[in-house]
This record gives C-alpha cells, sequence and structure tokens, in this order.
C-alpha cells in the first residue's frame, strides 16, 4: 500500500495491459463481423422467402377474362316481360353463354369438340352472367359484352407455365384449344384483368374462381374470439398471480404449470379443443367459436408470462406512492401500476396473436379443414383459416393452385403485418414515459 | 474492519448495561432505552414493538412517542430497523410478504393493527414520503389531486384546484410550477420532485407525515429546502423522519432516537442527545466513530 509499491505496481500493470490490448480488440472485431455476418444471412433468407413468395404468387392477382357477346333475349329471358327477378334468375344462363361461344366458332359442330369448346370458359361463367343480369334488368332485350373468367388451365396457359413445345399428349391443353385461345386473342376477346374474385370468393375447386374471402373471414373471426378470451383472461391471471396472490406452494405450482403450457405441442391442444368443445359440449365442428377457444388455451401461457413480466418491470416506487397515499390495493393496480404495464402486455399478446394467425395444426384436429365454400358470416359458421386455407391449395393437383397458393401467403402476411402495425400503434399511445 | 465494529458494539453494550441501572427508563419499552419515549401531545404511540422477517428479528421491543408539532428524527446506523419502524406507523410493511409486527401502535388511541382499523383510512391520516422522489408518471396536477380525488374529499373541481394549490404552496413548489401543472411530474428536478411528494402526502391533510430519508437522493440546495420545509410543516403536523445525515436531524427535529441493531438505544431532546449523549452507542455514533 505504499507509493513504492503503488509505482512498481503500475508499470507492471501498464505492461500487462498493453500486451493484452491487441487480442482484446481482436476478439471484438471478429465478434462484430460475426454479428454482421449473422444479421446479413438472416436477411438474405428473408429476402429469398419474399421473392420466391412474390414471384410465386403475384400472377395470381390478375387472371385471364374473354369477352362473350350475349344477346340477351326477352322470349327466352322473360317472356312475360314482368321484369320479376325471381323469372329472370330462372332462365337457362348456361345454353345462353354456351351459344354466344359456338357462334363464335361455327366450324365446331360435333358434340364432343362443343365439350372441349366450353372447357374454354370457367364453371361460373353463367352464374356471373346471371347476377349480372340479375343486377341489371335493364339489359334484357339488348347485346351486351360479358368478361367472364377463362378455365384455369386456359388462364395458365395465357400466363406462360404451360409449354406449347411440349407434346401435346403431356399437356393438359390441347393443340385445338391452344388454337381456339390464339384465335380468341387475335380477335381481342380475351383480356388479363386483376382478379377481384380472389378476394370475394371463398374456396372452390375451380381455381379461377377459388379466393381467399372465406379464409380471411374465418382467420378474422377466430383471432376476434382467441383476443377476446385471452388478453382479459390472461391479464386477470397475471395481475392476481403477480400482484394479489400469496407466494406459496398452490401459486407455485400453478406457475410452473402455465410455463410448462407454453412449450407443449399445439396440436395437443387442437386434440383437446376436439375432446371439451366439440364431444362434451357439443360446440359445432369447423366452426371459428371452437379455433378461437383452443387458440385461446394456446396462445394464454404466451400473454400470462408476458404480462407477468410487464408487471414486474413497473418500479415497486411506484405501488408505495400510491399504497400511502390510502389508494386501495386494487386502486393501487388500476390506476398505476396496470397503464404502466399495458404496453408490455401488448407486445406478448401481439406475439400470442401471431402465433395464433399461423396456427395450423389444433385446428385441423377440430375440423377447420373441411372444404368450405361460404363465407363465414358469425362464429358458429363453419369455416377454415388462411393457413388452412393455404395448406389445402398446396395439396391441390392443379397447376394454378400454386400461385394461389403462394398469393394467400402474401395475404397471410398482409394481415400479419396490418395486425402488428395496429398493436404497434396502440401500444405507443398507451406507453408512459417515466 | 468487521470484527473491529462487533467488538465496538459488544463493549457498548456491556456499558449501557451498566448506565441503565442509573437512569430510570419511564414508562413500557424495550429494557435498554435510555431517555424518555414520551411526547408532549401524542398523536401516535408504539408500545413494544417487534418486528420479524421471517425468522429474523428486526425490531427488538421498541417504543416511542410521535407527538403533534414536532419532528422526531430517527438515527442510526444502515440496518439498525429505523425504516422499518418508520414503516410500521403506517402499516406500508404490510406489503412484505414474510414481515410481521407484534406490539401495539397507535393512532389517537385507535390500535392501528386493530380489527376496526381499516389500513386505507389509516394512509390516508398518515402520510408517507419516500427515500427516491416516486410521482405518478403523470401530470403535476394529477399527482396532487390522486389522493383528495380517491378519497372523495372535495365535491367539485374547483375544490379540488384549491386543495391542490395550497398543497403546492405548503410544499414550497407552486410558484415553480404553477404555469405548466399539466405537465408530467417526473420531468421536474429531483429536488421539486421530492417536494412535489410531499405535496401530495399533504393534499389529503394527514395527521401524521413519515418521511424515510427524504434528502439522501438530493443536492444540499435541495436538501436545504426540504428541511426549512420540514420545519414549517410542524406546524400542522406531527413528523417522524428517518435519516443518515446527523446535521440534518439536528437542524430539523425536536426529538432524536438512536436506533442500533433493532433496538431504540437512546431518546431524548434532539440537542441532548447531539451534546450530551447518554450512552456510549450514542455517542461513538454521533461522533463518527462508527456507522
Amino acid at each position: 500500500m505504499t507509493d513504492q509499491n503503488t509505482s512498481v505496481g503500475s508499470t507492471l500493470t501498464v505492461q500487462r495491459v498493453r500486451s493484452g490490448l491487441a487480442r482484446r480488440y481482436r476478439l471484438e472485431r471478429w465478434f462484430r463481423r460475426f454479428g454482421m455476418m449473422a444479421v446479413a444471412l438472416g436477411l438474405s433468407f428473408v429476402l429469398v422467402l419474399f421473392a420466391s413468395i412474390g414471384s410465386n404468387g403475384i400472377s395470381a392477382f390478375h387472371q385471364g377474362y374473354v369477352r362473350l357477346d350475349i344477346t340477351l333475349d326477352e322470349k327466352t329471358l322473360d317472356p312475360a316481360g314482368s321484369r320479376d327477378p325471381e323469372v329472370i334468375g330462372k332462365a337457362s344462363y348456361r345454353t345462353l353463354v354456351r351459344d354466344t361461344l359456338f357462334d363464335q366458332f361455327p366450324e365446331v359442330t360435333s358434340r364432343s369438340d362443343k365439350r372441349e369448346l366450353t372447357g374454354l370458359l370457367s364453371n361460373g361463367a353463367d352464374f356471373m352472367v346471371r347476377d349480372q343480369v340479375m343486377e341489371n334488368p335493364g339489359l334484357v332485350g339488348t347485346t351486351h359484352s360479358f368478361w367472364v373468367p377463362v378455365d384455369d388451365e386456359i388462364d395458365m396457359l395465357m400466363k406462360g407455365y404451360i409449354d406449347r413445345n411440349v407434346p401435346e399428349a403431356d399437356r393438359r391443353v390441347s393443340d385445338r384449344m391452344i388454337g381456339w385461345v390464339d384465335q380468341l386473342e387475335k380477335g381481342g376477346y380475351l383480356e388479363s384483368r386483376f382478379n377481384t374474385l380472389f378476394f370475394t370468393n371463398g374456396d372452390s375447386r375451380d381455381a379461377e374462381l377459388a379466393g381467399v374471402r372465406g379464409a380471411l373471414a374465418g382467420s378474422m373471426l377466430t383471432l376476434v374470439v382467441t383476443l377476446l378470451l385471452s388478453f382479459p383472461i390472461g391479464v386477470a391471471t397475471a395481475v392476481y398471480l403477480e400482484e394479489m396472490a400469496p407466494k406459496n406452494r398452490i401459486t407455485d405450482f400453478i406457475e410452473v404449470n402455465i410455463n410448462n403450457l407454453a412449450a407443449v405441442p399445439s396440436i395437443v391442444f387442437g386434440l383437446l379443443g376436439l375432446a371439451v368443445f366439440i364431444n362434451f359440449f357439443g360446440m359445432p365442428r369447423s366452426a371459428p367459436l371452437v379455433g378461437g377457444l383452443v387458440l385461446t388455451l394456446m396462445t394464454l401461457p404466451t400473454i400470462i408470462i408476458a404480462s407477468r413480466a410487464a408487471l414486474k418491470a413497473v418500479p415497486p416506487s411506484i405501488r408505495q406512492a400510491a399504497l400511502a397515499v390510502g389508494a386501495s390495493p386494487l386502486q393501487t393496480i388500476t390506476h398505476h401500476v396496470l397503464p404502466l404495464a399495458l404496453p408490455g402486455m401488448l407486445t406478448g399478446t401481439i406475439i400470442g396473436m401471431a402465433q395464433a394467425l399461423g396456427e395450423t395444426a389444433p385446428l385441423l384436429m377440430i375440423g377447420m379443414i373441411a372444404f368450405i365454400v361460404d363465407v363465414p358470416q358469425t362464429v358458429t359458421d363453419p369455416s377454415t383459416v388462411l393457413p388452412v386455407q393455404i395448406f389445402l391449395w398446396a395439396d391441390a393437383p392443379e397447376r394454378a393452385f400454386v400461385e394461389k397458393t403462394s398469393a394467400a401467403i402474401m395475404v397471410l402476411l398482409g394481415f400479419l403485418a396490418l395486425m402488428n402495425i395496429v398493436a404497434v400503434l396502440l401500444r405507443k399511445r398507451f406507453e408512459t414515459r417515466w | 474492519m468487521k470484527t473491529d465494529k462487533l467488538q465496538q458494539a459488544g463493549n457498548s453494550s456491556v456499558e449501557t448495561e451498566s448506565k441503565k441501572t442509573k437512569t430510570t427508563v419511564p414508562g413500557p419499552g424495550s429494557k435498554r432505552t435510555v431517555g424518555n419515549i414520551k411526547a408532549a401531545d401524542p398523536v401516535m404511540s408504539a408500545t413494544d414493538v417487534n418486528v420479524y422477517y421471517g425468522d429474523k428479528q428486526a425490531i427488538r421491543n421498541i417504543s416511542l412517542e410521535i407527538g403533534k408539532n414536532e419532528v422526531v428524527a430517527m438515527i442510526g446506523p444502515s440496518g439498525c430497523g429505523k425504516s422499518t419502524f418508520l414503516r410500521c406507523f403506517n402499516r406500508m410493511n404490510d406489503t412484505i410478504e414474510i414481515c410481521r409486527v407484534e406490539g401495539d401502535i397507535r393512532l389517537d388511541n385507535e390500535d392501528i393493527y386493530g380489527k376496526d382499523m381499516d389500513v386505507v383510512l389509516l394512509r390516508a391520516r398518515v402520510g408517507m414520503v419516500f427515500q427516491k422522489p416516486n410521482p405518478f408518471p403523470k401530470s403535476i396536477y394529477e399527482n396532487v389531486a390522486y389522493g383528495p380525488r380517491i378519497h372523495g374529499l372535495t365535491a367539485n373541481r374547483t375544490e379540488l384546484d384549491e386543495v391542490v394549490q395550497t398543497s403546492l404552496e405548503k410544499a414550497g413548489l407552486w410558484e415553480e410550477v404553477k404555469d405548466r401543472l399539466d405537465q408530467p411530474g417526473t420531468g421536474l428536478s429531483g429536488g421539486q420532485q421530492q417536494r412535489l411528494c410531499i405535496a401530495r402526502a399533504i393534499a389529503v391533510s394527514p395527521d401524521v407525515i413519515l418521511m424515510d430519508e427524504p434528502c439522501s437522493a438530493l443536492d444540499p440546495i435541495a436538501t436545504a429546502r426540504i428541511e426549512d420545509l420540514i420545519d414549517e410543516l410542524r406546524k400542522n403536523y406531527a413528523i417522524a423522519i428517518v435519516t443518515h445525515s446527523m446535521q440534518q436531524a439536528a437542524r430539523v427535529s425536536q426529538r432524536t432516537a438512536y436506533f442500533h441493531m433493532g433496538e431504540l438505544i437512546e431518546v431524548g431532546a434532539t440537542e441532548q442527545v447531539f451534546t450530551n449523549p447518554r450512552t456510549k452507542l450514542t455517542e461513538d455514533y454521533i461522533t463518527g466513530r462508527f456507522g
């Protein structure tokens, strides 16, 4: 401790520190480089993923349409001239649409050739013409140009996914059909248009008519149920466990169980939902209500754990301050602790909801994998959800579903991004700085 | 170093024992306590208080009164239990699960640990100011208005405005913040924050104010302001203050209690305790030999 010792010690210290400095800085540089490489690798994976989804899916947002100049003869559609929607709706639009197409190709005469020619059109063409006429009865008695979607194989041909050089037997579109398509195209009867059907239709076996509306509505309903249940229950549980519950064996046991639940494979929750909600309580199958309940079970641990962490992060001095002016424990929590913990709780909820949005496995167990064409209106209607829809389309044999799959993934990611933006904005609003 | 201190403590306790025989201890309380625990006009009185943290005893048989219009300073080395004892008076120890309080503490002759005493009401009557300024992350106005609002002390906004103004005036903060009442209380300086906390405590018009080292996080100028304030507040409230600064205790208090290892060693008029301590332990502490 004497002066002499210190001076000797300090020269020695300087020497030793200096000799080790180069190594320390080298390590730091290495670590920096390693970190940057990791970030670059992660980013490149994300970019490759996005590029692949984008390049595959972008073509699903437009669709080939063919123009049919249909003469809406009053005698066949509305012989009485009443313009009664019921009468107009009952007419055979199928014949109308076909005859218009046959008129365009007078050389096609035999039955089987005619059948092949109708194969150019989507199965939904006649319904779409009917809907338009019903909407606008004034069209009856005139000749009107209708744009109806072409069959998905023709759409693939128009988009260039079908190679014309491949031998005829190996491709799904015959040479004759290619000839008709070219002829139509030359006459200006074919057009590529924005695919609104993709956003307004439910699922369909015909790729050109299949849309994500049903799955999107199903996902929204399911998530609404999940959010309405899991957020209040999760927050209440976290507040009780963190702020009110006595620390004893029972609460310890509960805590361990909650942490374990977060690690349970999600399909187990699906089985539980099947056994409890559907078999025991007799709730409907394939319903967003049951899906929401199952996903609530799955997201609860995430929300509880995040909320407890957020509550722990509130400085105890705030609680003491509130208690010391005579606030009751509940007032302390609702007036001071919760507002400060809310941003953290919202973060946990975002993570939980994002997880729930992307979840497929537990929903398979409760029947949300069914083929459902109608767009669900309430939480008890049968429906499917976006990830399950993606799974179903990825499994479909038609070439056209490849792009639909990617497009549905884009819709799912867009939905996720939108949800997160809303949550981040909400969190910003509630954030208080201290 | 540590063993020295322990030895010293051991030695001096023997001496205190011998001194105790000379001075008569009036009333109940620890047999070791030297001096008069009584206040002239008591508002709160603690009798034979024991506090345990789990198995560990933090307070041993302490009796002390807090009187009207006076400041009682509690001094002593770190970990001697003075803060724990202070927190018994508004039952803040209730929030610590393993903490157990025994003994009798009365506010206006009402047992505060009794069945009829509501802890919310108690804390409305016994305010507290903490070591670190802890304003709510809300506006200055809301900070002061919070207490009166939850207790329903004011009938309308005008009355509430009045309470906020008088509280801030009493806390000596009004002139500095009157133009920015809507700004966050956390944006004030440390000293201003602490005065805001005092304003918050007096806004509910308590009978007693407990202060737990209110100036330990403040610079000397802010400290001086708070000390002036405490002297001013004495006119209306009974005040108990825990402090590490003996100068502060000497400046603001009328009576001083010296705590050592969970026991109340000596109580007396501040002047007497600092100029003529009756026990060796007190003398060692105030002369800076340990602590």
